[in-house]
């Protein structure tokens, strides 16, 4: 449990792990379609740590609610970057 | 052209088409890993009542590689050599510059024609595609190269096509809407030993995030004159 939780802590000071129940918005170049906003939510929505995702192609960024544990920020880079796109700046929403 | 059988020339018409996001045209835009777009084609040539059936697959290898499937299928008239060549490319994009508006990538093809019939020999083929997205137009232009084997004469094809999104002129803040595309494009379809015939082409898209609905006409600038309807139908998976 103690290693759980210093390994916790120690992601989230690299900045790559968010917070739990957080939401993000990561920038996405290169998206040109509804096939583009498809493959990156499919992808992004099977993700274990993501509640939701949904893309806009007017602000091209993605908004993602993570689930209990947050949201593990490289591997959202990486799958966007699978799905063909490019990511870019990551910012933390305070919905409240 | 016309005197050559059905299952042999039609293939150098309409070869591997999946995921191109012009009617004709290849593309250089995505197929996400693991993803896949299938399309069915439906073409009438209105001057000799002749259909066909296309069939494409791509498959996502990555974000930059993909497998392109196509095979051709005579729905009318009956008679044999009913099933054309199995057109198979790989495509490698090799460069790629995305921007907040679009993108512009530039993929290298190349694959083989696997004959459809004992009576017809296979053939090697390779080229490149190019896309640029901004805004609401996209360019595509690719070439491609076939190189036939024993007695299959060599070919080639181009074509340059521009798509234009007609609705909406603004996307909403979230989610996506279904869009309205037009389709221009020219083409040209060369084998050896005879004239390139040169095409236009004219079409309209409904495209949804998951599936495509598109239409067509095509018609020689030069040579048979002939003139053909495209429908189609695309998923992605």
């Amino acid at each position: 449990m103690m290693n759980k939780i210093l390994l916790l802590l120690f992601t989230s000071l690299l900045g790559t792990q968010g917070n739990a129940g957080e939401v993000v918005e990561i920038d996405i170049h290169g998206m040109t379609c509804g096939f583009c906003v498809d493959a990156v939510q499919r992808n992004l929505r099977k993700l274990p740590d993501v509640e939701k995702a949904e893309v806009s192609l007017k602000r091209k960024k993605v908004r993602i609610h993570a689930r209990d544990d947050g949201v593990d920020l490289d591997r959202v880079r990486k799958t966007i970057l699978d799905a063909g796109f490019t990511p870019l700046d990551v910012e933390r929403i305070d919905e409240k | 052209m016309k005197n050559k059988p059905l299952a042999v020339a039609l293939p150098l018409l309409f070869p591997a088409l999946a995921h191109a996001m012009g009617l004709r045209a290849f593309v250089a835009l995505p197929v996400d890993k693991g993803g896949s777009v299938a399309r069915l084609q439906i073409e009438r040539n209105l001057d000799d009542d002749s259909n066909l059936a296309v069939a494409n697959l791509a498959l996502g290898i990555s974000a930059k590689q993909a497998i392109l499937l196509g095979l051709p299928y005579r729905l009318s008239p009956a008679g044999t050599g009913r099933v054309g060549d199995l057109g198979l490319l790989y495509r490698h994009i090799v460069w790629q510059n995305d921007f907040a508006n679009g993108t512009r990538r530039i993929g290298l093809l190349g694959g083989v024609v696997v004959p459809g019939d004992s009576g017809r020999n296979p053939a090697l083929q390779a080229g490149l595609v190019s896309t640029w997205y901004r805004n609401r137009h996209e360019w595509d232009i690719d070439l491609l190269y076939r190189a036939g084997l024993g007695q299959r004469p060599d070919s080639g094809r181009y074509d340059l096509s521009w798509q234009y999104r007609l609705s909406p002129a603004n996307y909403p803040d979230w989610g996506v809407t279904a869009e309205w595309n037009s389709v221009l494009e020219l083409g040209g379809r060369w084998t050896q030993g005879a004239q390139t015939i040169h095409q236009v082409t004219l079409g309209l898209q409904w495209i949804h995030p998951r599936w495509v609905l598109e239409g067509g006409i095509v018609r020689d600038i030069n040579g048979p004159d002939e003139t053909h309807l495209l429908l189609s139908t695309r998923m992605h998976f």
